[in-house]
């Protein structure tokens, strides 16, 4: 890729070279890429930490780690599997695709855009030093419940300043995409014109501006409640740590839409470019997104079944829980209907989409089964949850952005990624990933319960299977590596238009697109 | 550009709110559990005013304590369980024993089952939420007197009265 920046720095002569100039940079291109590979980062680190945590549950017994290590493993892989990998490999994917996608030349607001990226290595940097601590880094979960957060040892409040920190970037980064695509539409392109990924990504810029600084509200007062004396959570002062649930959820659901819903834009897109159809039901996919967004914000109390609801709370959260399966169900008959009779070709970005339906619809059904109360009572914090979430954001969320990366790699690049180890990469992730969370329903169900570093024998079997499942899945993305460095080193050119069936803006754009996206605002029909 | 900037602090607006609106989750909790009896939070006021309306009817209170993270107490109710008169007040005490032998500080704090029906579980006299100051190996009698509501429904046979006690010196310390 270097040698395409260079050969565009010529052409601007304000930008600073060499590192300057991805620290000062306000261009949606250079932030996204660095977005991009900052989330490849903290997946590699999170990966890690899971393979500790998979070593460790390869056999019943401790073997390699002492019993709050594992705690911290747990808590810290959460936490940088959400807020480090997904996140900004999400809002890397929109600071690159929504300014060609609508026909701007860059994003609305550049100069934040680019302190919302620049905030996340210092946050994490902070985050991961306390694992470093004589006390440890956080164990409690990265739910954070108190009052065992409350009772941590002195990573507490470098951990909490870190989230405020990510909120910040997040909420920065949600303004900005949402400001851009309300004021800097190419003329012509009406809201219901638009590429189904800007779409979702509107509403998931909208979810975190309306869930992230509920998060920053819960962490703030467990800050409060632990240094100056107030008593939130803490049950001795008239507190109820059941409180720190309610608020914990109700910005913890919007988020688990804020990881999924721009995978969902991005299927969207995939799937009709290798059918060579149009999106079956555009309108009702933009109306089901909207409508799993607001549901998302009255469901929050099913992830707290078991701590002492009253019977109507319990039916309420259940019904409305289970009403989430209508928009998605709209969702994915919707591709599959995009899919049905099309002249479809199966190339690695169509793979990983196609893959994503299958498995995330697997999530989606062990998401019904949890939703269901007297059910819900039996699988609670048990592997079968792990299975579950696992499932929608590793199939589900990792395989769109790794969908959405095969797919307009060439576009960012100007360089053809090479198709058979593409392939082989999907062939080793898709059954890695299942041979890792596959079993996870089995040993669930059968009552194992989650973030525990030891296990009764009876798990034994399956635990080891799904460990080599890891490590098998963890080695694949060695290769994806190994893909994106030999795509840049290719010699051959990529055409401006990579794929026959794709539409939209980005297409029209020459491959690598030119520094200043749309210098010109193009006419949309 | 003033459409963006109108963006922008529409925006960032909805964010400021956002965070105050977790903060205003809290009141809104309480209220949603009075309103409603759910968390079995029993009314923190103490009743000074009680007209006895005593009735025919008998129901069983139980109490319990528990001590929380393992502080040096023993804390008891002197009666594990009452049958008490609907609408008669009723007196009882717990009793806290310091078992260091420095001062400490306790506070309780107050929890009825079944949850919904806490409202009707009125306590006169009570030591909830109150510090009790404690010397060391020193016994105190914690009162307690109440009336059971005449509202309660019938079918309620049982309510149980639990209070768990919190060792605050620490806290009460660094003040």
């Amino acid at each position: 890729m270097s040698a395409n920046i260079d050969k565009l720095h010529d052409d601007h002569h304000h930008t600073p070279s060499g590192i300057m100039r991805w620290i000062t940079t306000t261009n949606h291109k250079d932030i996204g890429t660095l977005y991009l590979w900052f989330s490849l980062i903290m997946f590699f680190i999170g990966g890690l930490m899971a393979l500790v945590i998979r070593a460790e549950l390869f056999q019943p017994g401790l073997q390699l780690v002492v019993p709050g290590f594992f705690n911290q493993m747990t808590t810290m892989h959460a936490l940088i599997m959400i807020f480090g990998a997904v996140m900004p490999a999400f809002v890397g994917l929109a600071n690159w695709q929504i300014p060609i996608m609508i026909g701007a030349p860059d994003m609305a607001l550049p100069r934040l855009n680019n302190w919302s990226f620049w905030i996340l290595p210092f946050a994490f940097t902070m985050m991961i030093s306390t694992l470093f601590f004589e006390s440890g880094g956080p164990a409690a979960g990265w739910t954070l419940y108190p009052p065992l957060s409350l009772q941590g040892g002195d990573s507490m409040p470098f951990v909490i300043l870190s989230i405020h920190m990510l909120g910040l970037s997040s909420i920065l980064g949600a303004i900005n995409v949402i400001a851009t695509i309300l004021n800097m539409r190419a003329p012509g392109m009406t809201l219901m014109k638009m590429p189904i990924f800007v779409w979702t990504w509107l509403i998931t810029a909208f979810l975190l501006i309306a869930a992230m600084p509920v998060l920053a509200g819960a962490i703030t007062m467990l800050l409060t409640d632990r240094f100056f004396g107030t008593s939130f959570f803490t049950a001795s002062g008239g507190g109820d740590p059941v409180l720190f649930q309610h608020i914990f959820w109700f910005f913890g659901h919007p988020e688990v839409y804020i990881l999924i819903l721009p995978a969902f834009g991005i299927v969207s897109t995939i799937i009709p470019a290798f059918s060579r159809k149009k999106l079956f039901g555009y309108d009702s996919m933009v109306y089901a997104t909207a409508s799993i967004a607001l549901l998302s914000f009255i469901v929050w109390a099913h992830h707290m079944f078991t701590v002492g609801m009253p019977l109507a709370g319990e039916i309420f959260f259940m019904l409305t829980t289970m009403l989430i399966a209508v928009p998605t169900g709209v969702k994915v008959f919707n591709w599959v209907a995009t899919m049905w009779r099309g002249s479809m070709t199966f190339e690695t970005p169509m793979l990983f989409a196609i893959a994503f339906i299958v498995l995330f619809t697997i999530g989606g059904f062990s998401g019904l089964m949890l939703a269901m109360v007297p059910a819900d009572f039996q699988y609670h914090d048990t592997y079968f949850v792990v299975a579950h979430f696992h499932y929608v954001l590793v199939p589900g969320a990792v395989f769109a952005i790794i969908a959405a990366v095969y797919y307009w790699l060439p576009k960012w690049t100007g360089k053809m990624y090479n198709e058979s180890l593409g392939k082989l990469h999907f062939w080793l992730t898709t059954i890695f990933v299942n041979l890792t969370f596959f079993p996870m329903h089995f040993v669930g169900l059968a009552g194992m319960p989650r973030r525990i570093p030891d296990y009764a024998v009876q798990f034994a079997d399956f635990n080891a299977i799904a460990s080599v499942g890891a490590f098998g899945f963890g080695l694949s993305q060695l290769l994806f590596v190994y893909i994106l460095f030999d795509t840049l080193k290719q010699k051959v050119s990529a055409e401006d238009k990579v794929w026959d069936g794709a539409e939209g803006l980005e297409w029209t754009l020459s491959s690598p697109p030119p520094y200043h996206s749309f210098e010109k605002a193009p006419k949309v029909e | 550009m003033s459409s963006l900037k109108k963006t922008y602090i529409a925006l960032t607006f909805i964010t400021i709110f956002m965070f105050s609106f977790s903060y205003m989750l809290v009141p809104l909790y309480d209220i949603f559990c009075e309103i409603t009896g759910l968390n079995g939070k029993t009314n923190q006021e103490k009743f000074l005013v009680v007209n006895e309306n005593p009735t025919e009817r008998f129901v069983t209170v139980k109490f319990t304590s528990t001590i929380a993270n393992s502080a040096p107490f023993q804390f008891e109710p002197i009666d594990r369980e009452m049958i008490v008169q609907v609408g008669k007040i009723n007196n009882t005490f717990y009793t806290l024993t310091n078992n260091s032998t420095t001062l400490k500080h306790a506070t309780a704090s107050p929890s009825v089952v079944p949850s919904e029906h806490a409202e009707y579980f009125k306590k006169i006299e009570c030591f909830c939420f109150s510090q009790q100051q404690i010397n060391g190996l020193e016994t105190i009698e914690l009162p307690l007197q109440f009336i059971v509501d005449n509202e309660l429904p019938l079918e309620t046979k049982t309510l149980i009265l639990s209070y768990t006690m919190f060792n605050t010196t620490d806290q009460i310390g660094s003040k």
